[in-house]
């Protein structure tokens, strides 16, 4: 039993960060309607810029969170208006390969930079500290921290979505681009800005994940896909669908837990036998698959 | 008949354009034979490699515009089926060959029958995932070498085996693949002005137009990927026999679905020498880069980063690529 609900705590918590991660693609998709392949890519940014800035100062990496969102806000603008802004001009296969183009430089940039080895945090005040809360079930304090960091990081978004007179030209734009322009709208500020919140969005995801997982330069593909499968869950725009899909994808990738539970429980041979483990973001990918096949709107969609 | 007529039919170029083409096939028949490092002729192996799989790529992408991103598991499934059949049961590449071809198609029908109801970046998002599933699934499999993969050992044949394509000089997998590569291209001259080729591209101008012209929209998509296919598996099983040394990571990986779709695009998507084009600047380019600046002057990943700038570039200024550049001009010269 313990197992089971250690996986079920551990699949919420890091869905609240995956949620976190998602918010960043989908508003960027919501308000432009162009895929960011370079997504995953962003989050490594802000992976090696939470360890990076922890590491240079000596303080701990969850007050790097702030830097990793300007370092994103400015990554995100930089790249809407030195190359996206030219790209959406194009067919729908220009903008797929265009963000593909980013997400290689970016990923490579790293590599010529930091080199291919993983890297992790070793110090800070919540790294290595855990809460039992009881039935065997050890949550590290890292995850929790990250957790309730990324819960509330997505709820100041969504304030900023909702409730602002940014948020409502957003929201505009969203909807009709040249109707908001005839309204008084500056939509070329507001994409970049949606560049800038989804940036900003992501990379303090990364700094908030770097706590307790390594990062590398070819992280960020895995992260694009879990971020895919999120909104495609969620429904493309939809905020709050990609939180309760965050937490659903979250559950995904802690399948193995839940898989070892009913191996114990009923203590099948063949169970026993299937590597899980090592198929573990298969069902990610999967459950996209499956996603999009059955349900392309997601479950709050919107926009079609 | 009818059809090596069409395939043969190369009529509506302009003659220049076949003179050019003519001279570059007569260069590649000849290469061998002047002075060359095994570098350049394994540069040129994978130039004709890429070409085939851009070929591929480019009947459902280019001429459909259906964008693939997942041509990857194809390779991984024709390397795999051939290089399996040699190891374990000893059966030639001639047999095994459209064996996986089979195999391949076989997954495509499957996979695409659900994926073709989806369109733009939802297909493209959902033919990565099928390819990364299947990169998994291949990592953990026992019987097919798991992430180790498989290798086949050159000391157990005598070369060359024309049987079982394994051969010491590069020479022979160069005319082999040569032959492959000429046989693509009349394979592809002959599509584009076949019933599928002109429906595919009623398709990716307007598809309810062409459905309501009584085009079964679904269908043709289908049959054009598994024709797309059966391509990229046949160069997959090559593949196999010519590295010999295949691991899911880089026969499987998104990197290679993503240079197969990448280099059809710089080249022209949707047109019969844009993949070629694309094929012979993107190769030389990056095994050359990779070369000179990663391995000599010790920076890791620079020739991606290169790479990378030329494929933001092309798809921010001129997203139909080198092919369409060049008819631009000709209109232009027209005028």
């Amino acid at each position: 039993m313990d197992i089971l609900i250690g996986s079920l705590v551990a699949g919420l918590l890091i869905g609240m960060v995956l949620a976190l991660v998602a918010l960043g693609l989908n508003i960027i998709f919501g308000v432009m309607e162009i895929v960011n392949f370079a997504h995953g890519e962003f989050l490594m940014v802000g992976m090696y810029t939470g360890l990076l800035t922890a590491q240079s100062t000596g303080m701990d990496p969850l007050f790097a969170l702030p830097v990793a969102g300007v370092v994103g806000f400015l990554l995100g603008v930089i790249c809407y208006s030195g190359f996206v802004k030219f790209l959406i001009r194009g067919p729908m296969v220009a903008q797929l390969l265009g963000t593909f183009g980013l997400m290689l430089f970016l990923r490579n940039l790293a590599l010529l930079i930091f080199g291919s080895e993983d890297r992790a945090i070793h110090h800070g005040i919540l790294v290595g500290k855990s809460f039992d809360i009881g039935m065997g079930v050890i949550i590290p304090a890292t995850k929790l921290a990250g957790a309730g960091l990324a819960v509330f990081a997505f709820w100041a978004v969504w304030m900023l979505m909702n409730r602002t007179r940014i948020g409502k030209a957003l929201t505009a734009t969203a909807l009709n681009a040249q109707g908001a322009r005839y309204m008084g709208i500056p939509t070329e500020r507001m994409n970049a800005l949606a560049w800038g919140i989804g940036g900003a969005s992501v990379t303090i995801a990364g700094a908030l994940i770097v706590n307790f997982w390594s990062v590398n330069p070819y992280i960020g593909i895995l992260f694009t896909m879990i971020a895919f499968a999120i909104v495609a869950l969620g429904g493309f725009g939809s905020v709050p669908g990609a939180f309760f899909a965050g937490l659903v994808v979250g559950m995904i990738t802690e399948l193995p837990g839940i898989w070892d539970f009913f191996t114990y429980t009923f203590n099948l041979e063949w169970m026993a036998n299937v590597p899980m483990t090592s198929l573990k973001y298969m069902w990610v990918y999967l459950a996209y698959f499956i996603i999009v096949v059955v349900r392309p709107r997601g479950l709050f969609g919107w926009k079609r | 008949m009818e059809a090596i007529r069409n395939a043969l039919d190369f009529s509506d170029f302009p003659r220049r354009d076949l003179l050019v083409a003519g001279l570059v096939a007569l260069f590649l028949l000849v290469f061998p034979i002047f002075p060359h490092s095994a570098f350049a002729m394994a540069t040129m192996i994978q130039f004709f490699m890429f070409s085939l799989y851009g070929m591929g790529w480019n009947t459902i992408g280019g001429y459909g515009g259906q964008v693939d991103l997942g041509k990857a598991q194809y390779v991984g499934i024709g390397a795999y089926t051939t290089a399996v059949m040699l190891i374990r049961w000893d059966i030639p590449f001639w047999v095994s060959m459209p064996i996986g071809m089979c195999f391949a198609i076989i997954w495509s029908f499957i996979i695409g029958y659900p994926l073709f109801r989806l369109k733009g970046h939802y297909f493209a998002i959902a033919t990565i995932a099928t390819s990364l599933v299947l990169k998994d699934i291949f990592e953990v499999w026992d019987f097919v070498g798991a992430a180790r993969g498989l290798e086949i050992s050159p000391i157990k044949y005598i070369p060359p085996d024309f049987l079982r394509l394994i051969f010491k000089q590069d020479v022979y997998y160069y005319y082999v693949i040569l032959g492959f590569f000429f046989l693509g291209i009349l394979y592809v001259n002959w599509f584009r002005s076949s019933r599928l080729g002109f429906q595919l591209r009623s398709i990716k101008d307007n598809e309810d137009v062409a459905r309501s012209l009584g085009i079964n929209v679904h269908w043709a998509k289908i049959k054009t990927y598994a024709i797309a296919t059966a391509f990229v598996s046949m160069v997959g099983s090559f593949h196999a026999c010519y590295i010999k040394n295949i691991e899911p990571e880089d026969t499987m990986s998104l990197d290679i679905s993503i240079l197969i779709a990448l280099m059809a695009m710089l080249g022209g998507a949707g047109s019969l020498w844009g993949p070629i084009i694309g094929a012979a600047v993107l190769i030389p380019l990056k095994s050359y880069l990779k070369e000179w600046l990663g391995a000599t002057a010790g920076l890791p990943g620079i020739d991606l980063i290169i790479y990378a700038l030329i494929i933001m570039v092309v798809s921010a200024v001129e997203p139909r690529g080198i092919w369409g550049i060049v008819e631009k001009v000709r209109r232009r010269k027209r005028r």
